[in-house]
């Protein structure tokens, strides 16, 4: 326990700390406060889209600022450090090593966060997460969008020596009697997407490098005024960032397969089927970025080459489900509040890449770009897949941080409100989109059908947001006073767990 | 293996040679241009139908084993490995 | 490793990869239909700027946030962009393509139905990306 609030520590003990417990702690309390700030901007964009003409924001450059920081900040600020918050807590427990391999660097990965959020939050800028060139190097107004670029460039580092951290403890700190295919799943989903990140992320380092000097005038890379080349900055971008989004799951699928075993009392169906899910997914996730880049004027050729890449990815991800599946079958399931989150997030796992498939069919792109389909679709997979799994696995780990239980019946709550929530807003996004309403608008035309979804998404919206607003609650209210965990099995699901959940933090 | 590309490959071919004859009688005169909306549309609802039927069976299969599997129905049974304590 | 069958997972895994197959063969397929571009296609020269379009026909008309068309006709665009990255889209008509700045984009189709339909700018462009919006207009021969 690392947070039990009725013998509090002194803060700057859990600060200035360099043990693992106590940094995942850190990344955990930070992401969550950006998980609310990220899902604040979400309420304030569906007020405003409510309906036709001004609700709430007054300009469309307000506007536009608000979805990049939300964006912007729930990939960056939210999933990446929740991932690395649970990766640094129980790596070195699953490893059976007393520690990260490099505690100091990991603390200094932890503390370069918050300054980056500040720079993106005081800068808000306006461009869209992706930041493409022209828009972002010629007409984005600064300082707002080299403080984005500055904020990133230092995540981006944040994340490299996390990854770092994690490969070195997991293949060179592991116990000598452990074998690497008897490694926890989990453990196995932070060492490959740790992986993915070292050969993906500093490709977009080059290209914010590269935006920068642009943007300064002292370069033309993107600028076809000095000779360059917008689209190379998609293909630097999307080099990255579709792998990132399988760096972004594979850790939220790694929590599901701690869940499901757990409350299902069998063990996962088949250990070696995850590995080798993982590891394919993460080979394959490098041979599909630009179906991002479809309607930017590939030829034939390209287009095909990189469906036939994200079709290939397909199978992978379904093994997972597979897994989980087969894992049900046969248990016993005690439906605690973990597994809700885990099962209704494999559920909306499956939409979300379904509709995937259906933007990589290139000639579907055309229908879909750009469109309401693809924020419904990617956000099934972001709130969907990912915040449930994560959201989830909070829970599950809730009594091992606090030493206390979470509300039962609030957590259950929050889950149905969620998921009700989740599929008026996403689902009908993706209608929405087949209707041709473009994404990053501030504002729309009275067509009768964009009217009435628009209606329908901002209600489900709002009951997430009411969800939300109950899990802050619970988390606060139940650190403090929820009712004291039995630590060596607060589901009372009875067994014992294959390794101890609970680390020796040295100042406690 | 083999068996399954063989199948993947036959299942193109099967797609596919029907869809060629539709190209090589569209011409290039008026009145005979190719519908760009109509064919993609077409494309779209053939995949909506292959994703509407596994999207049923998957989260049917989900909701059968939620119900049947839950340790609050009746013929629920404790697994072998609840005996032994270790999961 | 687990010590019991797998068969299920493998007849599984040759379902998804059939069915991966059978998506990208049949969208192979019609992104060849639909790029094959008619030899007769009268060219229109789309001109994307934040925040509108412009068009030039073969004969040098030129329109501003308004298309004329006649239906039954084929045309292909060549798509430019004077500043930042659009993207022109005729969403009835589905015709999508950006307007990249330093390149020229194309792309064909034949209206063949009368009627007004919106031109919508389909990538981000700035302040008024909202309302990049235009008009085709398309008229039924000899009107």
């Amino acid at each position: 326990m690392v947070l039990e609030l009725q013998k509090p520590r002194p803060i700057w003990q859990i600060m200035f700390s360099t043990h693992h417990t106590d940094v995942g702690l850190l990344y955990l309390i930070t992401s969550l406060a950006f998980m609310f700030m990220g899902g604040a901007l979400a309420l304030l964009l569906r007020v405003e889209l409510f309906s036709p003409g001004v609700q709430l924001i007054a300009d469309s450059m307000t506007y536009n600022r608000i979805f990049t920081v939300h964006g912007t900040t729930l990939i960056f600020l939210f999933i990446l450090p929740s991932a690395s918050a649970f990766g640094n807590y129980l790596v070195p427990i699953m490893v059976r090593y007393k520690d990260m391999a490099y505690p100091k660097l990991n603390a200094v990965a932890f503390w370069m966060i918050p300054p980056a959020g500040a720079l993106i939050w005081l800068g808000f800028a306006d461009f869209t997460w992706y930041a493409y060139p022209t828009y972002s190097v010629i007409s984005a107004p600064g300082p707002a969008a080299d403080m984005w670029i500055f904020g990133l460039k230092i995540l981006g580092i944040s994340s490299i020596l996390g990854a770092i951290n994690f490969v070195v403890t997991i293949m060179k700190c592991k116990h000598p009697d452990l074998p690497l295919s008897k490694m926890p799943l989990l453990a196995w989903a932070y060492l490959t997407s740790s992986l993915i990140t070292l050969v993906a992320v500093p490709t977009f380092a080059a290209a914010l490098l590269m935006l920068l000097t642009d943007r300064l005038g002292a370069s033309g890379f993107f600028n076809p005024a000095m000779g360059g080349d917008p689209i190379a900055y998609q293909h630097l971008f999307w080099f990255t960032f579709h792998p990132e989004v399988y760096i972004l799951v594979i850790p939220a699928i790694g929590f599901m397969y701690e869940i499901f075993p757990r409350f299902s009392r069998k063990p996962i169906f088949s250990h070696s089927s995850g590995v080798f899910a993982f590891t394919l997914l993460a080979i394959v996730g490098f041979s599909s970025w630009a179906h991002h880049m479809y309607a930017s004027g590939m030829s034939f050729t390209e287009k095909t080459v990189f469906m036939v890449g994200t079709l290939a990815a397909v199978p992978a991800s379904a093994m997972h489900v597979f897994n989980f599946l087969a894992t049900m079958w046969g248990g016993r399931i005690k439906f605690a509040t973990p597994i809700m989150w885990a099962v209704g997030g494999i559920a909306l796992f499956f939409s979300a890449g379904a509709g995937g498939v259906v933007n990589a069919a290139m000639p579907l792109d055309f229908m879909s770009h750009d469109t309401y389909w693809v924020v419904g679709h990617f956000h099934l997979f972001v709130m969907g897949t990912i915040l449930f799994g994560t959201v989830g696995f909070v829970y599950y780990f809730f009594p091992y941080v606090t030493g206390r239980m979470y509300n039962e019946v609030m957590g259950k709550v929050h889950f149905i409100l969620s998921f009700v929530g989740t599929v008026l807003v996403f689902f009908t996004q993706h209608i929405l989109g087949l209707f041709g309403m473009p994404r990053r608008i501030y504002d729309y035309p009275a067509i009768p059908e964009w009217v009435q979804m628009n209606i329908i998404i901002s209600i489900g919206a709002f009951i997430i947001g009411i969800g939300m607003a109950i899990f802050l609650v619970n988390l606060i209210w139940s650190s403090a006073k929820g009712k004291p965990a039995d630590m060596d099995d607060p589901f009372e699901l009875g067994g014992k767990y294959y390794f101890p959940y609970q680390a020796k933090n040295p100042s406690h | 293996m083999k068996v399954i590309i063989g199948f993947g490959l036959v299942l193109a071919l099967l797609i596919v040679l029907p869809s060629v004859q539709n190209v090589m009688a569209a011409g290039d005169t008026p009145g005979e241009y190719l519908d760009r909306k109509e064919l993609i549309w077409g494309l779209f609802y053939r995949l909506m139908i292959v994703a509407f039927t596994v999207g049923t069976v998957v989260s049917g299969m989900i909701v059968w084993l939620v119900l049947r599997f839950r340790e609050s129905n009746p013929k629920a049974k404790p697994t072998s490995y609840e005996a032994e304590g270790n999961w | 490793m687990s010590g019991h069958s797998n068969w299920p997972e493998w007849i599984y895994v040759a379902v998804v990869i059939a069915l991966m197959c059978y998506v990208g063969a049949e969208a192979w397929n019609v992104e060849r239909l639909i790029e094959h571009v008619p030899e007769d296609a009268k060219l229109i020269t789309v001109t994307g700027q934040q925040w509108l379009w412009t068009f030039e026909h073969e004969d040098g008309t030129k329109e501003i946030g308004e298309l004329h068309l006649e239906k039954g006709e084929a045309y292909r665009f060549e798509i430019h962009s004077k500043d930042v990255i659009h993207s022109f889209n005729i969403h009835e008509y589905t015709v999508l393509m950006d307007a990249v700045p330093g390149r020229v984009n194309h792309v064909w189709f034949s209206p063949n139905v009368a009627g007004e339909f919106d031109i919508q700018c389909r990538e981000y462009c700035g302040l008024i990306h909202y309302n990049m919006r235009g008009t085709l207009f398309v008229e039924d021969k000899g009107a």
